[in-house]
């Protein structure tokens, strides 16, 4: 839940190898060998899964496009001159950065289940946007208010209204600084959704552990599991890395 | 130089004194599973199959410490040795055969399919279609699964979750050992009065307790315990205050 740093590619280490070509080819290079020296346990382990992946997918981009205009929307909020508005957005923030995700996940499928229900999958998707909604409101906030206040008084100058200063002025410059965590909370997100296997939702890590239930086999099992996760956020965080590169533009004419 | 001798005979003797006394087993149970194994008010994990451990290790000269555990993983944490034995109505499978040692059978047990009140389902064929949940790793959920009888499969952490979800309308049926889906169905309250016994599966399978692959030493102790049980009428005690 803590949002990691990704190792990201820097200007200066363009050489193949870096943290992250080693991490991605070595976690390859170790799935490949496992898979052709004893396809027995393995390769079957493997077979297993790839619905649990889609699964899994499937929760992660329903929840990024959920918590991504949660979080702007948060982050908006918090910054609100309006109180009420205000008070709103940093109870939520409070709320839900205090409650495990664990625990909602449990609560909106099971407790809530009492007056309304809602399927595996809404649940997931309600439970990690509006808890990776709340983290991303700080994010974004931190990030709006790193512009710098004659950004916003020139375009007011200019008359831009409020709202024009804001979507044309402000946060285009602030997306520079949004984006880096907004990619962490991304992976961290990608990673959590393996919770949702406590609703019966057949995604990877579930598969996974049913597989291993069956046979027993739980080294082989989790192993594969882990380098499959890892193989998936190394190519998410190239991923921002890449948009963060073609973001920096300006920053490298300088 | 005296009195390092006098406390090197002492922790002798306590050493000695502690071989004497029953020798203790730590025995993982996961309390998910009424009326074999649930927790008490206290968090005390009670239930036929802790009572009946208990008295079969009597019978051995063993004492039980019982621990807690996640079903998901309780096999795992047994070939690690995190503890001896397993009591907690587990199946004996030729699968399970090949990776644990298994007392003889103390219990049979067929699988049942659960439903809402109201909606009954025969057999198999007739959950083409339907959600059919059970707890992950259960023999239920394999049963299921060999039925290949086009139902999707949920596997929930416990076998309460799926009973929760069928109350609440979100799956349609629920597959567990007889005993589990008898209480639901029958006497636990909020739950009896809302779910039925749909069919029940044939084939018949038995509990039995589970030991590290290779502990044939305990294994045989708790054969004679089991034998010795069942010889003094105990089994027959604590079926009438467990399972009726």
């Amino acid at each position: 839940m803590v949002p990691e740093r990704v190792a990201k590619a820097e200007k200066k280490d363009w050489a193949f190898i870096n943290a992250w070509s080693l991490s991605l080819f070595g976690a390859i290079a170790a799935l490949f060998t496992l898979c052709t020296l004893w396809p027995e346990p393995y390769l079957d382990v493997l077979s297993f899964l790839p619905d649990g992946l889609f699964v899994t997918f499937e929760v992660t981009v329903l929840s990024i496009s959920c918590a991504v205009p949660l979080g702007l929307l948060t982050g908006l909020g918090r910054i609100s001159k309006n109180r009420a508005i205000n008070l709103l957005a940093s109870t939520y923030v409070e709320i839900i950065r205090g409650i495990p995700l664990l625990v909602q996940i449990f609560y909106i499928y099971y407790a809530l289940a009492k007056f309304l229900q809602v399927s595996g999958l809404t649940s997931a998707v309600i439970a990690i946007s509006f808890c990776y909604g709340a983290y991303m409101g700080e994010v974004f906030r931190a990030g709006i208010m790193a512009i710098s206040k004659g950004q916003s008084e020139a375009a007011r100058s200019l008359g831009f209204n409020r709202f024009q200063t804001m979507f044309y002025v402000i946060l285009p410059q602030a997306w520079r600084t949004i984006l880096p965590p907004v990619g962490n909370e991304c992976i961290a997100m990608l990673k959590d959704t393996s919770l949702v296997s406590v609703m019966a939702m057949p995604d990877l890590m579930q598969r996974g552990r049913s597989f291993a239930a069956k046979t027993y086999l739980y080294f082989e099992t989790y192993t594969i599991i882990a380098l499959i996760y890892l193989i998936i956020t190394l190519l998410l965080s190239k991923g921002v890395s890449f948009m963060e590169t073609r973001l920096n533009y300006y920053d490298k004419r300088k | 130089m005296f009195r390092s001798l006098v406390f090197a005979f002492a922790a002798l003797l306590l050493l000695g004194s502690n071989t004497f006394a029953a020798e203790k087993i730590l025995v993982a149970s996961n309390p998910t599973w009424p009326p074999m194994e649930f927790l008490d008010g206290q968090k005390n994990i009670i239930g036929y199959d802790a009572d009946f451990i208990k008295a079969v290790a009597k019978e051995a000269g063993l004492e039980v410490e019982m621990r807690e555990t996640a079903w998901d993983g309780i096999f795992a944490g047994l070939a690690g040795g995190s503890y001896q034995l397993v009591a907690s109505a587990v199946t004996i499978t030729e699968e399970r055969k090949k990776a644990y040692e298994f007392t003889k059978p103390y219990y049979e047990v067929q699988q049942v399919v659960v439903s809402r009140k109201g909606t009954h389902f025969p057999d198999f064929a007739s959950l083409k279609g339907k959600l059919l949940g059970g707890q992950i790793g259960t023999t239920g959920i394999f049963v299921a699964e060999k039925a290949k009888s086009g139902a999707t499969i949920r596997e929930y952490d416990d076998a309460g979750l799926a009973m929760q979800d069928l109350t609440n309308g979100r799956i349609d049926a629920v597959i567990c050992d007889s005993p589990v889906a008898l209480y639901y169905a029958n006497k636990k309250e909020g739950f009896s009065d809302k779910l039925q016994v749909s069919f029940r599966t044939t084939g018949d399978e038995f509990y039995g307790f589970v030991a590290q692959k290779g502990n044939t030493k305990l294994i045989e102790r708790l054969n004679k315990g089991i034998d010795a049980v069942r010889a003094k009428g105990i089994e027959k005690e604590l079926m009438k205050k467990w399972l009726e």
